[in-house]
């Protein structure tokens, strides 16, 4: 159905997509996977013609069908693509939120495929666009016609836009990252239901991702990308199971999971002992409720309080990791925000042994002050401490040195330290993110999310250098992730949250073999 | 001994990175830095030196026409309109200078504070901006003027308050953009003080965004330094001001032309050189 023949695709002077071949064959699932910058999407947009005017075809062609869509050599034929695009070909994007607009009602939207490219009558287009929404598990679909988007949420927003994919019965798919912005619980029914669409339609999928858990569940066929190339590609199970690429065994190995051993066996030692003294809690969190103003829309109608947290107990140790799991909207960041104390407006109590505990964001770009360097970055956090506490104080040079050492202990060099926050990788931005908010030696750490915006190589790295980090200063950390795979990876003990409340927690080891919470079970079996 | 050797490589890197700079830049960027820069220069060599004296009068050669000898000809008193036009641009430069430094000094203050703090000061200050900007500006201007009396000093003041209020919200809004970044939480994690917060913090975040509206700010004071001049209540004479220069070739328009165009084509050069010149730096950024 889908035959990319050695395509190369290049931006002025780079090359994005080198040499690629891939072929779908109708009522297959073919998985891209790679990290961000292989050049994954490049091919998915050079198929569906999307690609931007400034990338050109260097060598192969695109088919379809037997037809030729686009070749090296050949302009952009923008009048057959878009005689195909919508319905022979479509397109599912990552974000439910911006692929919509938000103007407009979900049903106007899915229906202006069918003015586009039928000629159906008004009321037989409604009927169908209610069908459609129907035969991708939207509930009340008549009702959900009128809606906008904001009335919706993520995963209903996504079965919109896979409504709107699936109408006209296409004859290729293409899934970039279509669960990327979803929880667990969400991701495996949209996954169930593209899976199902393709074995009932009939179509070729190409489906994009760089979680190779993911890919694993769904894909018939992967191809592993890198820079540009298609590195192995072949039978899921075939990668799975004997990859023959260093890069791809790299990759699988990266992958947090459950089936492999927890940590290494130093670190078993150090909390053995960790356990001994345990007697030292960091933060003791008491009946602890969280509250939100919100606002009641009239002039003098005055706030009303929404509890998003109630009823809280737990501690955090010395020297421990703590992980919190919960889909978005459980009230995970609230809490957090409550025990840092940048949410004041609570009930019950909670105790720190640690002064000033610090935060690391999920977000790399948005958490490191784009207008300073890294020296000054490292600096900031010791300086503020020098001014709140004078035995604090540093002279100049020995904040510097101090710097330079949390560098280094981070895993950079000392010639970073003059970049700003737009010169470094993502990677390298959570380095020194995680160097600012250990630089002053604090008992807690809170890090929400932290490696959730990360390839999964990186994620590793991250994850390995948090827990390395955790040993040598005796740091505890409070883990927040939606991943619950990262939360077996990383910590000794686990929170479960559901809907504002602490519904289970334990050893890492207790809630993973025996849940005791319905809850708990299907986040293990959804994930 | 190596903080030394920072220090001068920081000296030589600096024309390197303007080089650098200015190779990236766009036709918006060197048309403008063209224009601005020829603008400015005059100006300012007339603060030392003009080609003839600006106040010296001369029946023999009352409405000469332009020529190589008087560039842009010689008003009714016979003074040489290109030595009096640099005079005048100087202190009409000078003036919206003064007026943009006085009110984007008080724009981010009174921004920054009720931007970060938000609430009922937030709210108070941002009526009192809505009244200030509910009046036309130069109206407000002549309201002040009438009332301190006029002078370059009362002028510049007045200017300054009638624009404060655009600056306010610029930086205001920056500021509530900027105060829930992910950055400023963990500066407040840290125990940093939040003057520190508000000036080292954010501010060197939002001066892309202020810088542009400086330079916009910059064209509305010659404008409005021009237009106060043209009423007479601007600049006094016998100082020489673009605005004030205008209103005076007002009556000569058929006889001598190029008195009221000299003035006038100078007012566009610098106004159009400042809007290509914000417009390249923003699109730079």
């Amino acid at each position: 159905m889908v035959h990319i023949e050695n395509l190369s695709v290049s931006f002025e002077d780079t090359d994005a997509v080198k040499n690629v071949n891939l072929n779908i064959a109708p009522g297959e699932i073919l998985g891209v996977v790679g990290e961000s910058g292989s050049g994954k999407s490049v091919t998915a947009l050079t198929l569906m013609g999307l690609v931007s005017d400034e990338a050109v075809i260097t060598s192969g062609k695109v088919v379809l069908d037997g037809e030729v869509l686009a070749e090296v050599g050949k302009p952009r034929d923008k009048a057959l693509y878009r005689r195909y695009q919508g319905s022979r070909m479509s397109m599912i994007f990552q974000e439910p939120m911006t692929s919509l607009n938000p103007t407009k009602t979900v049903g106007a939207q899915i229906e202006e495929m069918l003015k586009l490219h039928t000629d159906l009558d008004k009321e037989a287009r409604k009927n169908r666009v209610i069908e459609s929404m129907e035969s991708v598990g939207l509930k009340e679909a008549a009702k959900l016609y009128d809606c906008y988007p904001h009335e919706l949420s993520g995963g209903m927003r996504q079965r919109v836009m896979i409504a709107m994919a699936v109408i006209l019965h296409p004859d290729v798919i293409v899934a970039d990252e279509p669960t990327t912005a979803l929880d667990v619980t969400i991701q495996n029914q949209i996954i169930t239901l593209l899976k199902e669409i393709n074995t009932k339609e009939k179509n070729a999928m190409l489906f994009i991702t760089h979680d190779l858990n993911l890919a694993r569940r769904i894909c018939d066929k992967i191809a592993v990308m890198k820079n540009g190339k298609v590195v192995e590609s072949g039978k899921t199970e075939e990668i799975f199971e004997h990859p023959k690429e260093a890069y791809t065994k790299k990759l699988i190995e990266a992958v947090p999971s459950r089936m492999k051993p927890r940590g290494d066996g130093e670190c078993e030692a150090v909390q053995g002992e960790a356990d001994k003294k345990n007697a030292e809690p960091v933060v003791q969190v008491d009946n602890l409720n969280v509250y939100y103003n919100e606002k009641s829309g009239k002039l003098f109608g005055g706030n009303k309080r929404r509890c998003v947290v109630s009823d809280a107990n737990f501690v955090i140790n010395k020297g421990e990791i703590l992980g919190l799991v919960g889909e978005s909207g459980c009230g995970k960041s609230s809490l957090s925000k409550a025990v840092l104390g940048m949410n004041k407006n609570i009930e019950g109590s909670v105790r720190h042994s640690s002064v000033r505990p610090q935060m690391i964001f999920q977000d790399p770009y948005s958490s490191l002050n784009p207008s300073r360097t890294v020296s000054w970055l490292l600096q900031e956090p010791l300086r503020a401490a020098g001014k709140l506490d004078k035995s604090l104080q540093m002279s100049k040079e020995d904040r510097r040195a101090a710097a330079v050492e949390m560098l280094r202990m981070v895993g950079l060099d000392e010639s970073y330290m003059n970049r700003k926050p737009s010169q470094l990788s993502g990677g390298q931005r959570q380095r020194i993110s995680i160097g600012q908010a250990l630089i002053t030696r604090p008992g807690l750490v809170i890090a929400d999310e932290p490696v959730s915006a990360l390839d999964v190589t990186l994620q590793a790295q991250i994850m390995e250098l948090m827990r390395r980090l955790q040993e040598e200063l005796g740091v505890s950390y409070l883990f927040i992730s939606h991943d619950i795979n990262v939360v077996y990876q990383m910590c000794d003990r686990i929170m479960v949250m559901k809907a504002g409340r602490i519904v289970e927690q334990g050893k890492t080891e207790d809630i993973f073999n025996n849940p005791k919470e319905a809850y708990t079970e299907l986040l293990l079996r959804e994930s | 001994m190596q903080k030394k050797e920072q220090q001068k490589g920081k000296v030589n890197s600096v024309p390197h990175k303007l080089v650098k700079w200015l190779k990236n830049g766009n036709p918006y960027l060197w048309i403008g830095l063209f224009m601005t820069g020829v603008a400015v220069g005059l100006a300012v060599l007339g603060i030392f030196w003009t080609p003839y004296s600006t106040t010296e009068m001369s029946a023999a050669e009352r409405f000469v026409g332009p020529s190589l000898k008087h560039l842009f000809g010689t008003d009714n008193f016979g003074r040489d309109i290109f030595s009096r036009v640099m005079e005048g641009a100087g202190i009409t430069i000078l003036i919206s200078s003064l007026v943009v430094l006085f009110s984007g000094t008080l724009g981010i203050l009174i921004g920054a504070v009720t931007g970060y703090m938000g609430g009922v000061v937030d709210e108070l200050v941002m009526r009192v901006t809505d009244a200030v900007n509910g009046f036309p500006s130069i109206l407000l201007a002549l309201v002040m003027i009438s009332i301190m009396g006029s002078g370059n000093q009362n002028l510049i003041l007045s200017l300054g308050i009638v624009f404060t209020p655009s600056f306010v919200r610029i930086v205001r809004s920056e500021f509530i953009r900027l105060r829930d970044a992910d950055y400023i939480s963990r500066a407040r994690l840290m125990g940093v003080g939040r003057l520190r917060i508000l000036f080292v913090h954010i501010l060197p975040n939002i001066f892309s965004t202020f810088w542009v509206s400086v330079m916009i700010g910059f064209n509305n004071g010659i404008l409005a330094e021009s237009g106060m001049s043209y009423l007479g209540i601007g600049v006094q004479p016998p100082e020489a001001s673009l605005g004030k220069m205008l209103s005076d070739a007002q009556g000569y328009l058929m006889k001598a032309p190029w008195y009221a165009l000299a003035p006038g084509l100078t007012i566009v050069w610098i106004v159009l050189g400042f809007s290509l010149l914000s417009e390249g730096i923003r699109r730079k950024s």
